[in-house]
């Protein structure tokens, strides 16, 4: 039930042994919605726990930022996996999935709107209310925006994280490619964001494509997100930091790493 | 464009509490669906957040259907692409049955996607409409030239597919 401390990794099947021999590890997050909710828990993750290394369940399906009511299910399911884990907060993501009775395959942007931001405080109250740990959410990283912003991203994530009192998981790489591809300053983002309500931070790989950066999960960290990084710690060092890689999974000593760039950059010790 | 202005313009912004749901189904329509790009998008921010859903999908089709993109090679992404285009998912599993089972109709499913195909055949039951479900009797299936039969839920490649 330790919070989540110093440098992590996103536990995977595919890296799971990988993951089982980092001596120094204190904190994994493993994506919800692959956790059964009843019937045995993954090995891996059963062996962690023993070594009570904190599992944070980081959900990726609720949909926060549909208009429509969160499906009761998909919270249900959020908080026995919770439960079952002993984890100390879970997280999601500020975005929506699916509208209309489809589902878009991934997460999408809202509109900074007043009504988007009320529609997201809903449903995180909803999702609150069913909880047995506090939430933390994500701001994602989106190829677009929409056409008619009220307002601006400091002013939409600050609202939504006042009038739910949820933490902040920030994604380090999702803000250097929002700001990369609308060609903004990463910096003045971070001197607008409540840095101290951040639980833990994402960092992750990602590659240029077509114009566009991809935040793709399945490439490298680039040295310019590691930049980013140690600015933000500069300017309030987050309590944990974690590696998040979701495919093209590179040989263990290219992932160890990785994992001690963000130890070197962040200063918490190294964990491989 | 400002509200009022959106408003003069008929466009659903000028209704800012009831229209968020009939907005986000729009703009996952012109996503997944083939619907038309909503009005005040960047088109070719669009294009690229529709490419990299599809791109996302093929991958996840890969992991269920292993057999199927090995065998296509260099040439999965493509061919899962093209098909996939305009086409909202039915989850993994079904976009690659249904992928496999159009390229099986078309002469053009590789050797190892046609026994993948004939092993799930054999095991599940699947209508192309409603979710796969396991066959309670003893089952076969074929695809390509090769058959697989299951008795009792153990599943067996009887014959491979011509190479």
């Amino acid at each position: 039930m330790t919070p989540p401390h110093g440098v992590g990794i996103g536990w995977r099947t595919e890296i799971a042994g990988f993951v089982a021999g980092l001596p120094g590890l204190r904190f994994v997050e493993v994506v919800a919605e692959s956790v059964p909710a009843d019937g045995p828990l993954p090995d891996g993750l059963v062996a962690l726990r023993e070594r009570d290394v904190a599992v944070v369940p980081h959900g990726v399906r609720l949909s926060l930022g549909g208009a429509e009511p969160v499906e009761p299910a998909r919270v249900a399911h959020l908080a026995s996996v919770a439960r079952r884990l002993d984890a100390p907060l879970v997280s999601e993501h500020i975005a929506f999935v699916r509208a209309g009775g489809r589902e878009a395959g991934h997460l999408l942007p809202l509109p900074r709107s007043r009504g988007a931001v009320d529609a997201t405080c809903a449903n995180v109250a909803r999702a609150q209310a069913e909880l047995p740990v506090p939430i933390a959410l994500e701001p994602i990283a989106a190829l677009f925006d929409w056409p008619d912003d009220e307002l601006d991203e400091a002013e939409f994530l600050t609202e939504i994280l006042d009038r739910t009192g949820a933490l902040l998981l920030l994604d380090v790489a999702n803000v250097y490619a929002n700001a990369r591809n609308r060609g903004t300053d990463p910096l003045a983002l971070l001197d607008r964001l409540p840095l101290d309500r951040i639980a833990y931070l994402h960092v992750a790989g990602g590659a240029e494509h077509g114009g566009f950066y991809h935040d793709t999960h399945t490439h490298p960290v680039p040295s310019p997100v590691l930049d980013l990084l140690g600015e933000l710690c500069a300017r309030h060092r987050p309590p944990a930091l974690l590696l998040e890689r979701d495919g093209h999974y590179p040989p263990a000593p290219e992932l160890r790493a990785e994992l001690d760039a963000l130890a070197g950059v962040s200063g918490y010790p190294v964990v491989t | 464009m400002n509200g009022d202005e959106a408003a003069a313009a008929g466009h659903p912004a000028s209704h800012p509490s009831g229209d968020l749901a009939a907005r986000q189904a729009a703009l996952v329509a012109a996503l997944v669906a083939g619907g038309p790009a909503p009005v005040g998008f960047d088109p070719a921010a669009l294009d690229a957040a529709r490419s990299a859903l599809l791109r996302k999908r093929a991958g996840e089709v890969a992991r269920h259907w292993p057999l199927l993109a090995a065998g296509l090679g260099a040439d999965w992404p493509a061919t899962f692409v093209r098909w996939a285009a305009g086409r909202p998912t039915a989850g993994s599993l079904r976009d690659g049955w249904d992928l496999a089972r159009e390229l099986r109709d078309r002469g053009t499913l590789p050797p190892l996607g046609a026994e993948e195909l004939a092993v799930r055949e054999a095991v599940d039951r699947y209508d192309g409409h409603r979710p796969p479900r396991h066959r309670r009797l003893p089952g076969w299936g074929r695809a390509g030239g090769a058959v697989a039969i299951q008795f009792a839920g153990r599943v067996r490649l009887l014959t491979p597919a011509p190479r």
